[in-house]
Order: structure tokens, then sequence, then C-alpha cells
């Protein structure tokens, strides 16, 4: 319980950054805007690649893996590089040097700011999602299969949430780097973007990697996380649910655990070498 | 030789930039990040759809995001940054004319991206071998156009995300997204092969990088000459002169308002 107040504390104030600088309605409207065009994007460039190409055919149910793994990659991307901004934010506006100050790790601060991010950018992937599934069919003037019932929206969450544990190891480590970092850290959101869109199937297939990227690639939890939420939404999909869940989980925990160690490591050394509370380290 | 207050102070904006990126080579590596991964994906999603004519639409699109980011983190909000530091009240009370700061850090953010933009154009070579049939007089000409008109806008963006507080990372994480979608980097989004109703493509058209990204595609990948383009290079060279005149009167305007109502000076609101 008392691990648990930290963290909450942290959430709420993670939910006042986020989303408090303006009306709460504004700005949850607002950051649905850049997933959805994202996830615009990448289907109308597949519409358009296979209508003006005479050797490939149009698929809607193309269509439709592409459009919920460009909006689970994005969703993933938007709170997995928190710690980062949390720290790197903090650090600039001296806010980071009053919770290291605290007898807690910085670990709950940053574990905290994750979970509000996920639980904000839950809410706007899901609204890019169902925006785009209609904006596109409006457009392109075709009817994207999706399978929308109570069963496959459980599952749908039950994936979102077994992807917490890969996206905050992901995030720790991106934090630990922010620790010391004082000048690249606000780059690492397109880096983790851009890593996404490649290797998590996102996309297209890992198979389409070259190996053994590819294998690689097809065990990471961020790929079996979007693989299960595809396995649930898209009708007679191939892929086995219960497996990529469970891929997903533990390859998720895997990395948190090791990610955790990396991070309280960076973190005793950044108060050892005195650069925990630096604006310029 | 000396020359004019304007051109010293635009060399001297221009020289911060270069050597706040080139002083750092890693600089590079950082920029060109997203420009390099986004272009590297959406070109493996045109390949793995069999649309392989296509994948220079991506590479292209890859090269053109490097300057659209540094326009909207390096141009637009750049003067909010440095009212921040206070650097802005200095701007104003020295007799540097402003529009040379502007022009200077457009110059500077130019070169700066040039490496980023090489980058991506090499390894989408190397990797995919796009198509290219290209009218090179076209080319450089529509893309120096494009720049000028998307730079100018960018100047025009710093003027009034003067006017906003804390809002202004907020606001280019809005406009990153929907601006890379509908001016087209990665696909037309104008013409007869859009997927946008009419009254979009005319909304998308008001956007510089819209018009240049059409431009360049036609030159680069469809042989395209300067007299088949020119309707598309007359617009962006009169959106060029348009967005500069506007953003120096923008800028005036703010800055008056600015003095009356006394947060000129005032770093973090």
């Amino acid at each position: 319980m008392t691990s648990l107040r930290p963290i909450l504390a942290s959430a709420w104030m993670g939910i006042q950054h986020d989303i408090a600088w303006t009306t709460p309605a504004l700005s949850v409207a607002l950051r649905v805007v850049a997933p959805f065009a994202s996830a615009m994007t990448v289907s109308i460039i597949y519409w358009f690649g296979t209508t003006n190409s005479s050797s490939v055919a149009f698929n809607p149910e193309r269509l439709a893996y592409i459009l919920i793994g460009s909006t689970l990659y994005a969703h993933i991307a938007s709170y997995a590089w928190v710690p980062t901004v949390a720290i790197a934010e903090g650090k600039n506006l001296s806010v980071f040097p009053h919770i290291y100050l605290t007898s807690r790790s910085t670990a709950f601060y940053v574990a905290g700011r994750v979970l509000s991010s996920f639980v904000i950018s839950t809410i706007t992937s899901v609204a890019a999602l169902i925006l785009a599934y209609l904006a596109l069919g409006s457009f392109l003037g075709t009817q994207i299969p999706a399978t929308v019932t109570l069963l496959s929206a459980a599952m749908v969450a039950a994936a979102l949430v077994a992807n917490i544990p890969g996206a905050l190891g992901l995030g720790f480590l991106l934090g630990a780097y922010s620790l010391y970092a004082s000048k690249f850290e606000w780059s690492l959101p397109g880096y983790v973007a851009g890593l996404l869109m490649v290797f998590s199937g996102a996309l297209f297939p890992t198979s389409i990697l070259p190996w053994p990227i590819s294998v690689v690639a097809q065990y990471l939890p961020f790929t079996q996380f979007i693989a299960a939420a595809r396995e649930a939404l898209l009708p007679g999909s191939s892929g086995d649910y219960v497996t990529s869940m469970g891929l997903c989980l533990l390859g998720g925990v895997a990395i948190l655990v090791v990610s955790l160690l990396v991070y309280f490591a960076s973190e005793r050394k950044a108060r050892k070498d005195g650069v925990i509370d630096r604006r310029l380290a | 030789m000396s020359f004019s207050p304007w051109v010293r102070t635009m060399k001297a904006r221009a020289l911060v930039r270069l050597w706040s990126i080139f002083g750092e080579p890693l600089w590079i590596v950082v920029s060109m990040g997203f420009p390099v991964l986004s272009s590297l994906a959406l070109s493996l999603l045109y390949y793995s759809i069999g649309a392989t004519s296509y994948v220079g639409f991506a590479v292209l699109g890859g090269v053109m995001v490097s300057f659209w980011g540094n326009v909207l983190w390096s141009m637009a909000s750049q003067f909010y940054w440095d009212k921040q530091e206070g650097l802005f009240e200095i701007y104003l009370t020295s007799p540097a004319p402003i529009s040379a700061i502007l022009i200077g850090m457009s110059v500077g953010g130019i070169i700066g991206t040039v490496p980023s933009a090489l980058i991506v154009t090499g390894i989408g070579w190397v990797l995919f071998h796009p198509a290219v049939n290209a009218a090179w007089g076209g080319v450089i000409l529509t893309f120096g156009l494009t720049l000028a008109s998307l730079y100018a806008m960018g100047m025009t963006l710093s003027s009034l995300y003067l006017a906003y507080g804390r809002e202004a990372e907020s606001l280019n994480e809005v406009l990153q997204e929907p601006v890379s979608m509908l001016s087209g980097l990665y696909f037309p989004s104008i013409g007869s092969r859009s997927p946008f109703p009419l009254a979009i493509q005319a909304a998308a058209s008001l956007i510089p990088l819209t018009i240049g990204m059409d431009a360049l595609r036609k030159t680069l990948f469809y042989g395209n000459d300067i007299g088949q383009v020119w309707p598309d290079l007359a617009i962006l060279a009169v959106m060029a002169v348009v967005l500069l005149f506007l953003s120096t009167y923008t800028l005036k305007y703010l800055e008056n308002v600015g003095r009356r109502d006394g947060t000129i000076a005032v770093r973090i609101r």
C-alpha cells in the first residue's frame, strides 16, 4: 500500500500535466489528432499503392490490419517515452530534484507518470481508431472488416493491459539514459516511434525483414501485443490470441525486470556522480 | 569588405545554428532518427504490398519530413524558446533587423538539415533502388522554391507562436502529423489520385509543402520539366513572398501587443 501511494500521486500529477494545460476535453481532443493522422497516412499509402499498381489488388482485410497496427504502435510510442520527458522536463523545470530528495526511488514517480499516460493514450488511441475507421470508409468508399463485440473489446482491453510491463520496461530503459543526458533526450520519441514502426509488425509482417532481425522482431512483446489485438478485432484472423498474449506478457515482464535493474543502477550512479539534479549533465 | 547590418545579422544567426549542429556531430545522428526510420518503415510498407514502383515516394517523403520537422521544431517554436531563455528581448532591444534573424535561422536550418536529408536519400537508394525519371532542372528549382515557401511559413508560425506560452509544444504536436498527411509527404494528396474530397484538397493546397511535394514527384519520378510544372512553381514563389511579408507584419504586431501588455519579457506563462 505504501508503494501504491507515490505511484498514484505521480499518476494524478501526470494527468494534470498532460491534460490540464487547457480544458481537459480540448486537450484530449487535440491528443487524438496525431494518432488519427498517422493511421490515416499509412492506410492511405496502402490504398494508393494497391489501387495504382496493376500487379496487386486492394484487400480491405489488409487495410484493417494496417489500420489497427498503426494506431497501436502510436499508442505504445506515446506512453513508452513518458519517463524520458518526465525526467528531462523535471530537471529543466527543477521538479525532478524535489522528487529525488524524497526517501523513495524515482522509479515510483516514473511508473506513475507512465500509468497516467497509458490511461490517456488508451482513450485517445481508441478514439483515433474509430475516427480513422469511419473516415477511411467514407473517403475510400470501402467497408473495413472488424469484429466489434463485448468479447472482442474485452480481449483488446486485456491486450492493452498485458502490454504495460513491456512498455514500462522500455520507458525505464529510456529513463535511465535521461538521468544522464541533457541534450539529446528530446529526440528519443522519434526513435521509439520509428523503431516500433519498423520492428513491431505494425504496418507489415515482420517476416519481410531480413533474418535474424525478423526472428527478434517477431518475439518482441510489442509485436505480440499488436498481433493479439488484431486476433481480437479481425474476423478470420489466423493467429492464436492466447499464445500472443502469453508471449507479450512473458517478454514484457522480462524487459521490465532487466530495465528496472538498469534504472536502479543508473539512479545510484547518477546520485553518486551528482548529475541527477543538473539541468546540463 | 563590410556588409550591411542586415547581412551581418543574418550571417551571425545562421552561424549560431550551424555551430550548434556541426559543432556537435551527434546532433546529426539525433535529428535523422525519425526521418530515416519512418521513411524506412513506409518504404517497406510499399514494398510489402507489392507497390515497389512507389517506394521512391516514401524515400522522398523521408527527405522532406526532415525539413518539415526542422521548420516546426526549430523555426516555429524558436522564438518561444528564445523568449524562455531571455534572448528574445535582446533581439528586440538591439538594432538587428528581426527579418534578418528569421532568414538567418532559416538558412542555418536548411544547411543543418541537409546531412539528415542526404542520409535518408542514401539509405533509401541503397536498400530499395527507387525508380527515378528526373528532369533535374525542374527538381532543383522545385526543391529550392518548396524550401523557400516552407521556411517562410515557419517564419510566420514563429511570429504567431509568440502569442502562446507553454501551448506552443502541444500545438507543434498537433500540427506535425496532420500536415504530413494533408501535404502528401508519402502519397499524392491533391489531384486525380488523391483520396480526399475536393474541399480537403483545396484546404491542403494552402500548405506550401502540398504544392511542393506534388511538383517534386512530377519532376523527380515522371520527368516533368519546368515548362510542365510552372503553375506549381509560380504558386510556390507567390506563397514564399506572401508568407515572408506576413511573418514580418505579424511579428511587428505581436511585438507591439507584447510591449503594450508587458508580456514581452515574461518567460514562462
